[in-house]
C-alpha cells in the first residue's frame, strides 16, 4: 500500500512539473471519450435489446393484401381487420396481439366542466402485456379480446388524474364515454419501443391509457400514425361497420412463435391463409408473406436514424484522432524526461519498479480523463438532444454503461501512456546516459 | 532548411510523424465532408417554399370535445373561428384546411388523369381541403385558370400544383378543363412546399369541401401582418378558446418555424459535425503547438548551435513552421485521400453529393493555416534561445 | 582584427548582479594565435561568447575587422557570425541526427552556396581533419576527438577570418588533445586568426600570444598596445 502511494505520488509530482502540457493531453483525452461516450449512449439505446430473453419469439406478420392488384410485392406496414382476424385465427402462437395508437382526450366524470386532458391511446389486445412483459401494479389485463368499456392506466396517467395509483375500479371519461378503469401498469418504458417501429415511433413515449382494440372500432377510434383505405367506402361514417368490413389498414400485429417449429408452422399458416383469400378473390396482389423477428424491424422497416449512424461513425474517428493526439503529446512529454528515466535506470531501477510507475501514471490519468470526459459527454449529449430532438429518450446511463465508459478511459490511457512510457524507459540505456 | 534535412529530421521521428500524419488525415477527411454536409443541408434548406414564411403563421387544434368532432358542428366551429380570428388586428386573411404545408403527414391519395390510372398514377399526393380564402392566406401565385370560389363548395373542381399538374399533361398550361380521377381541374397555382417525404414535395392538390371530421385535428392559417405576428401569436389560443372552451390548440407556429424543423435532421447533423470540425481543428492546433513547444524545448540545443553557427531568428522560425508545413502537407495529401473515401462510406449511410476538389484542397489549406497560426509562438519562442547558454558544455 | 575598448558585461538575475567582465580592452591581430587562460568563473567563456556575438554586452565598443558591433540587427549579427566566424566548443555540439557531411554542410547553407561549392568546401575541410571516409556517419558513431575534429572542420569550412575556441580538448585525453592543438595551428598557420580558451599551460605556451583573465580583467602578457581608433573607422565615414 504504502508503495502504491508512492508511486501515486511521483505520478502526481510528474504532472505537477509540467502542467500545462499534461492537461492538454488529458483535454483532448476527454473530448475524443466524451464525444465518443454520448455517442454511444445514443447508439447502444437505438440498437438496445429492450427483451433480450425472448425478443427472438416475438414476429411481425405481414400479408401483402390489397384491394388492387398493382403487382406491388412490397406489403403494407400495416394491416385491416380483416387480415387482423385471418392471422389470429391460428392457435400456434402462445400469444399474439393487434395494436395501433392514437390519441384522445379524458376527463373525470366528476370534473365534466374542466378542459379534459389529451391522452396517448393504445388500442390493443390482452397479450399485448404478455408479449412484452408489461408489469401491473394493480388489477390486471382484460379476460378476452371482446370490445368493452374498461381500460388499463399508465402509473403516470393514474396519479394525474387521481392522485394515486390504486384506481381500480374507478370510472374516467375518453370521449363521450365512461370507461371502467381494471388495471394500472407498474412503471415500464421499452426502449427503443420496437412494437411500434414500423410507425416510425421506436423513440416516442409510451402510452397513457391502453383500451381494447374491438371497442376502438366501435367508438370510431383510428390511428393517428399511419391509416390507408383503398376503396370508396366512407370512413367517417358508421366506422364500427366500415371499418371492419373495407380495406380500412391501420393496425400492426405480434406473435409470440417459442421455437423455430413454431415459426415454421405459423409460416405455412399464413401460406394457406393467402392461398384461401386469394381463391376466394380478395388477395389480388401476388403473395408475399413476411414474418419479421423483432430483432431486425428496423432494419426491416427502414427506421434506422441514419444521422446518428453517420454522427456514431465520425465520433469514432473523432475519438481515434485524439487517441492519436494525445499519445503523440504524451510521447513528447515522456520524451522529455528520458533523460531521468535513464538516470534512474542508471542508478539501479529495475523494469519492473520503472513500470510500476509508469501504471501509477496510467491509474492517474485514467481517473482524471473519466471525470472530464463525463463531463464532455453530458455536454454533448444536451446538444445533440437539442439539435436533434428525436433522440432525447435515448440519453440515460445506467450503472453499467458508467463502468464500461470508466474500463475505456482506462484502456484509452493505457494505449496513450504505453508505448511512450515503453519508448522513454527502455531505450537504449547508453544513448541516453552518453 | 532544405527539404531533404526536413525529411531526413522527420524520418528520425518515425512515430512521432506518423501519429501525426494519421490525426492530420482524419481530421481533413472529416472536416471537408463536415463542409459538405452542412453545404447539403444548406442548399435544401434554402430551396423555394413558394410559401410566405416570415408571415403566415399555423395553429394546429383539435376540438376536444366529441360532439364538436364532425359535421355540421364541425364546420359551424372553425367559421366562428375564423371570424374571431379576422377580428385580430394584424390578421390579413384566414382560412383552415387538414393539413399544414411543410409538415409531415396528412392526407395523401393517388392521383391520375382519368382513364388513365396506369401510365399516369402518381401515389401520396397531399389531398388539400380548401376555402377561398386559402389562396390568399398562403398568398398563392395563380398560374392558369382559376382559384376555388364558394361556387366550387362540394362540387368535383380541383387546383394543382404547377410541378404536378406538369407531372400529369406534360405542361402545365393543358391541366385546366381535364379530368383527373378526384375531379375536373379548373386551375394551376404555383408550387408550394407541402409534404418534404411525398413522391414530390412540390405536388399538392386542393378541392372546396367540408372537413368531414376532425378526428386527426385540422390547421388554421394566417397571413399576418410582420410587425404584429409575435402579438397574434400571443394571443391566438386564448381568442380559440373564447370562441369555444373544449378546444385543444396543439401548436402555433410561424411558417419559418416549421420550415426548419423539417430540416432539423439534417441542420442538426451538420451543426453537429461542424461543431465536431471545429473541434477537431482546435484539437490539430493543440497538437501543433504543444509538438512546437515540445520540440523547442528538445531541440535547444541544436537551436542554439544553429545560431552559432550563423542562422538569424527568421530562419530558425521558418525552419520550425516549415517542419510543421511539411507534415501538414503530407497529411492533406492523404487528407485529401481519405476525404473521398469517408465520402464514399457516409453515402453508403445517407443521402451525399460527391465531393468537389476544391473542398478538401481548401479544408487543407484552413488546416495549414490553422497549423501555423498554432505554431507561430511555440516557434518564435524557440528563436528566442540564448545560443551562448544553449552550447554550453553540460 | 579584433578591437574592443572598455567592454563591461555583468549578468543580472532576481539575486545578484555578476561582473563577469569588467572595462575589457583588448586587440588581436589578423593571424594571431592567442591562448586565453584564468581560474574558472574569471569569465573567458563570456568574454569568447561576447566576441564571438553570441551574447551581447552592457557597455563599450566592439569592432570585428573593422566594423562596429554594437547596435547591429539580428540578421546582420547572425550574417557576420557565418561568414567571419568560426566556433569550436568544448563538448563538440555537433546535431546528432544529422550525418558528418550535414553537419558541415550547415553554416554553408546559411552562406547561400551552391550545392556544388558547399561539396566542394566540405570535402577540403573533411580531409584537412582526416575524416574523408566518415562522412556519412552520425556523430554517435565517432569517439570525442573524431567529433571535435568534426567540429573544427564545420568551423573552417566556410573559411571564417577568426576561430574562437572554447576549451576545445576539454574533454579529449591528452593524445587527441595534441592532436585537436596540432590542427589549430595548422589551421592559424594558413591565416586564420585563433582564440582559444584553455587550462593547460602547456598549450597556452605553445600560442603566440596568451591573454589572462582573472575576476572579469584583463591581463595581457604581450606587448601589443590597443589601438584607439580603429584602422576602418578612420578611413570610413
Ligand atoms: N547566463 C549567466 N547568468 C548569470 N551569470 C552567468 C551566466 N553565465 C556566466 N555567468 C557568470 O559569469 C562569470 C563568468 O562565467 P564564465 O562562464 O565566463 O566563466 P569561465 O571563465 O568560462 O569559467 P570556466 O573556466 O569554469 O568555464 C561566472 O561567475 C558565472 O557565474
Ligand atoms: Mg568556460
Amino acid at each position: 500500500m504504502e508503495r502504491i502511494t508512492h508511486e501515486l505520488m511521483l505520478a502526481l509530482r510528474g504532472i505537477k512539473r509540467a502542467p500545462a502540457p499534461y492537461f492538454l493531453t488529458i483535454l483532448i483525452l476527454s473530448l475524443g471519450l466524451g464525444i465518443f461516450f454520448s455517442n454511444a449512449t445514443l447508439y447502444y439505446w437505438l440498437n438496445n435489446d429492450p427483451l433480450p430473453h425472448k425478443s427472438h419469439t416475438l414476429f411481425f406478420p405481414q400479408i401483402n393484401a390489397g384491394a388492387h392488384e398493382d403487382g406491388s410485392r412490397e406489403p403494407h406496414r400495416i394491416l385491416s381487420y380483416r387480415d387482423v382476424q385471418l392471422l389470429s385465427t391460428s392457435d400456434i402462437p402462445s400469444a399474439k396481439a393487434a395494436m395501433f395508437q392514437s390519441a384522445g382526450y379524458a376527463r373525470l366524470p366528476s370534473a365534466e366542466q374542466r378542459s379534459p386532458t389529451p391522452v396517448h391511446l393504445r388500442a390493443t389486445q390482452r397479450d399485448f402485456f404478455t408479449l412484452f412483459d408489461v408489469p401491473f401494479l394493480h388489477g390486471g389485463r382484460w379476460p378476452d379480446d371482446a370490445a368493452r368499456l374498461e381500460i388499463i392506466l399508465s402509473k403516470a396517467s393514474a396519479e394525474r388524474f387521481f392522485g394515486e395509483t390504486n384506481v381500480v375500479g374507478e370510472t374516467l371519461q375518453l370521449g363521450n364515454e365512461l370507461f371502467k378503469i381494471i388495471g394500472v401498469l407498474d412503471d415500464w418504458a421499452l426502449l427503443p419501443r420496437l412494437y411500434d417501429v414500423q410507425a416510425g415511433n421506436g423513440a416516442a413515449e409510451t402510452a397513457d391509457i391502453y383500451l381494447p382494440w374491438e371497442t376502438a372500432y366501435d367508438l370510431s377510434i383510428k390511428s393517428n400514425t399511419r391509416t390507408r383505405s383503398e376503396d370508396n367506402r366512407n370512413y367517417n361514417e358508421n366506422f364500427a361497420v366500415n371499418g371492419r368490413e373495407g380495406y380500412f389498414f391501420q393496425s400492426q400485429f405480434w406473435v409470440q412463435l417459442d421455437t423455430p417449429e413454431q415459426q415454421a408452422a405459423y409460416e405455412q399458416f399464413m401460406q394457406q391463409v393467402v392461398q384461401s383469400e386469394k381463391e376466394a378473390g380478395r388477395h389480388p396482389r401476388p403473395s408475399a408473406n413476411r414474418l419479421t423477428n423483432m430483432s431486425n424491424i428496423a432494419e426491416a422497416f427502414d427506421a434506422r436514424n441514419r444521422q446518428l449512424d453517420v454522427f456514431a461513425l465520425v465520433s469514432l474517428l473523432f475519438l481515434i484522432v485524439c487517441l492519436f493526439n494525445a499519445s503523440h503529446l504524451s510521447l513528447n512529454r515522456y520524451l522529455a524526461s528520458q533523460y531521468e528515466f535513464g538516470l534512474r535506470r542508471a542508478l539501479g531501477a529495475s523494469r519492473g519498479q520503472l513500470q510500476k510507475q509508469i501504471l501509477a501514471d496510467v491509474l492517474v490519468s485514467a481517473t482524471i480523463a473519466f471525470v472530464f470526459s463525463l463531463l464532455v459527454a453530458a455536454g454533448a449529449t444536451k446538444l445533440i438532444t437539442t439539435l436533434l430532438p428525436s433522440t432525447r429518450t435515448l440519453t440515460s446511463w445506467n450503472i453499467e454503461m458508467v463502468a464500461v465508459m470508466a474500463l475505456i478511459a482506462l484502456i484509452a490511457s493505457y494505449v496513450v501512456t504505453v508505448y511512450p512510457a515503453i519508448r522513454a524507459s527502455f531505450g537504449s540505456l547508453s544513448r541516453q546516459i552518453k | 532548411m532544405s527539404i531533404t534535412l526536413l525529411l531526413k529530421s522527420l524520418s528520425q521521428r518515425k512515430v512521432i510523424t506518423v501519429l501525426l500524419l494519421v490525426q492530420l488525415t482524419l481530421t481533413l477527411a472529416l472536416l471537408s465532408n463536415s463542409v459538405l454536409l452542412s453545404h447539403q443541408a444548406y442548399s435544401l434548406s434554402n430551396q423555394p417554399t413558394g410559401l410566405d414564411l416570415d408571415s403566415t403563421l399555423t395553429v394546429d387544434l383539435n376540438p376536444t370535445d366529441d360532439n364538436l368532432m364532425s359535421q355540421p358542428a364541425l364546420g359551424g366551429l372553425i367559421q366562428r373561428q375564423l371570424e374571431a380570428l379576422r377580428l385580430i388586428p394584424g390578421v390579413r386573411h384566414a382560412s383552415f384546411t387538414n393539413q399544414t404545408p411543410l409538415l409531415p403527414g396528412g392526407m395523401n391519395g393517388n392521383t391520375y388523369v382519368e382513364d388513365q390510372e396506369v401510365t399516369t398514377n402518381i401515389p401520396a399526393v397531399p389531398f388539400n381541403f380548401a376555402d377561398p380564402e386559402l389562396f390568399d392566406a398562403l398568398q398563392m401565385t395563380l398560374i392558369h385558370g382559376r382559384w376555388l370560389t364558394a361556387e366550387d363548395s362540394e362540387t368535383d373542381s380541383v387546383v394543382l400544383t404547377e410541378t404536378l399538374a406538369t407531372q400529369l399533361f406534360g405542361e402545365s398550361s393543358k391541366a385546366v378543363g381535364q379530368l383527373i380521377n378526384t375531379g375536373t381541374v379548373v386551375g394551376v397555382v404555383a408550387d408550394i412546399m407541402y409534404q418534404r417525404f411525398s413522391s414530390d414535395q412540390y405536388y399538392a392538390l386542393f378541392f372546396n369541401e367540408k372537413l368531414p371530421s376532425a378526428e386527426h385535428g385540422y390547421s388554421l392559417i394566417l397571413n399576418v401582418e410582420k410587425s404584429a405576428i409575435d402579438r397574434v401569436r400571443q394571443q391566438v389560443a386564448d381568442v380559440l378558446r373564447q370562441v369555444e372552451a373544449e378546444t385543444d390548440v396543439l401548436q402555433v407556429n410561424t411558417l419559418r418555424q416549421l420550415h426548419r424543423r423539417v430540416f432539423q435532421q439534417e441542420r442538426g447533423l451538420a451543426i453537429l459535425l461542424s461543431a465536431l470540425s471545429a473541434m477537431m481543428l482546435l484539437v490539430a492546433m493543440i497538437s501543433a503547438y504543444s509538438h512546437a513547444l515540445f520540440h523547442g524545448l528538445q531541440q535547444q540545443n541544436e537551436i542554439g548551435i544553429k545560431r552559432a553557427l550563423g542562422a538569424n531568428k527568421t530562419r530558425i522560425l521558418f525552419e520550425v513552421l516549415s517542419e510543421s508545413w511539411l507534415t501538414t502537407g503530407f497529411g492533406a495529401i492523404l487528407g485529401i485521400l481519405a476525404s473521398y473515401l469517408l465520402q464514399q462510406q457516409l453515402a453508403k449511410i445517407i443521402s451525399l453529393s460527391p465531393l468537389p476538389l476544391w473542398l478538401p484542397v481548401g479544408a487543407s489549406v484552413l488546416l495549414l493555416l490553422c497549423v501555423t497560426i498554432a505554431t507561430w509562438y511555440p516557434a518564435s519562442i524557440a528563436t528566442r534561445v540564448s545560443p551562448a547558454h544553449a552550447t554550453k558544455a553540460l | 582584427m579584433i578591437t574592443i575598448n572598455n567592454l563591461s558585461k555583468i549578468f543580472r538575475t532576481e539575486l545578484i548582479e555578476t561582473h563577469a567582465l569588467r572595462d575589457i580592452n583588448l586587440h588581436i591581430e589578423e593571424g594571431d594565435f592567442a591562448a586565453l587562460t584564468g581560474p574558472s568563473g574569471s569569465g573567458k567563456s563570456t568574454l569568447l561568447n561576447i566576441l564571438g556575438t553570441l551574447e551581447s554586452f552592457d557597455s563599450g565598443e566592439y569592432f570585428l575587422d573593422g566594423q562596429p558591433v554594437q547596435g547591429l540587427s539580428d540578421a546582420a549579427l547572425s550574417r557576420l557570425r557565418n561568414e567571419k566566424i568560426g566556433f569550436i566548443f568544448q563538448s563538440f555540439n555537433l546535431i546528432k541526427d544529422f550525418s558528418i557531411y550535414d553537419n558541415i554542410e550547415l553554416p554553408l547553407r546559411y552562406r547561400g552556396f551552391n550545392a556544388k561549392e558547399r561539396k566542394q568546401r566540405i570535402e577540403e575541410a573533411l580531409e584537412l581533419v582526416g575524416l574523408q571516409a566518415r562522412s556519412s556517419y552520425l556523430p554517435g558513431q565517432l569517439s570525442g576527438g573524431q567529433q571535435q575534429r568534426v567540429a573544427i572542420a564545420r568551423a573552417i569550412a566556410g573559411k571564417p577570418r577568426i576561430l574562437l575556441a572554447d576549451e576545445p580538448t576539454g574533454n579529449l585525453d591528452s593524445l587527441m588533445a595534441r592532436q585537436v592543438m596540432e590542427l589549430l595551428q595548422q589551421i592559424n598557420e594558413q591565416g586564420c586568426t585563433v582564440l582559444m580558451v584553455t587550462h593547460d599551460p602547456d598549450q597556452a605556451r605553445r600560442a603566440a600570444r596568451h591573454i589572462q583573465i582573472v575576476d572579469g580583467q584583463l591581463h595581457d602578457s604581450t606587448l601589443y598596445q590597443p589601438l584607439s581608433q580603429p584602422l576602418a573607422e578612420t578611413l570610413g565615414d
